[in-house]
């Protein structure tokens, strides 16, 4: 299961807090999302360089 | 001798007054799929975002996300450049999935960021932030970002949101004033 580090910036508390069913469930729709258009498209597109930019 | 001020109906200081404004959080070690920094103080009007050797299980996006009692996930505009030595150059939308107000491009599992965000309320809940990252582990890439997002209410957390991964090294911490 996922979590996420939620600070108190008035307090200084540091928690960890564990994922609901229903966040995981959007998190891994998400990662699966990412996975499929990583396969369409890369990452980081090369550009030709244009002069006088 | 302490003096404490009760700022709460604001401050008025004579030209020229020294005063330390601002507040440090509280430093925390990235992990999980984000790291959430809540309950900042409503008469907030500038957000600072330090990360040091940031890192991601697996290949990684992240998106900094402000909101008003709730993070906010949709709605920002903006743009994040990422340019990297082959060179090649990366372009990616903030008003498009995923969404942020500033952002890392896709990383490597085992790239190592650093770098600063910064938020300034522009007017009302309206928000800019403008920052850039180091990618000094893949390609010494950078990635510069600038976005906005106009909040329905005053701001009270920000995060900074692996999309899809999670985080498993470094530190970050936000000073605000």
């Amino acid at each position: 299961m996922t979590h996420r580090i939620v600070v108190d910036v008035q307090t200084g508390e540091v928690t960890q807090v564990e994922y609901t069913a229903e966040e995981q469930a959007a998190y891994d729709a998400a990662v699966a999302a990412q996975a499929e258009a990583s396969a369409e498209t890369p990452a980081e597109t090369p550009v030709e360089p244009t002069e006088g930019v | 001798m302490a003096v404490t001020i009760d700022g709460s109906a604001g401050v008025t200081t004579n030209t020229g007054a020294v005063y330390n404004s601002i507040q440090t959080g509280t430093a925390v070690t990235a992990s999980g799929a984000s790291v959430d920094f809540t309950n900042i103080p409503s008469w907030v009007k500038r957000i600072t975002v330090t990360m040091t050797g940031i890192s991601f299980a697996a290949v990684g996006v992240a998106r900094i996300r402000i909101g008003a009692g709730s993070l906010v996930t949709t709605g920002y505009a903006g743009g994040l450049v990422g340019v990297a030595t082959t060179p090649a150059v990366s372009l990616d939308s903030l008003g498009a999935s995923p969404e942020g107000i500033a952002g890392l491009s896709a990383s490597a599992a085992g790239t190592v960021v650093t770098g600063q965000f910064i938020l300034i309320n522009v007017t009302g809940n309206t928000w800019q932030c403008t920052g850039s990252v180091v990618r000094n582990t893949d390609t010494a890439a950078l990635n510069i970002s600038n976005g906005w997002i106009a909040l329905s209410g005053t701001l009270d957390r920000l995060s900074l949101v692996a999309t899809t991964s999670t985080f498993d090294a470094g530190t970050i911490n936000i000073l605000y004033e």
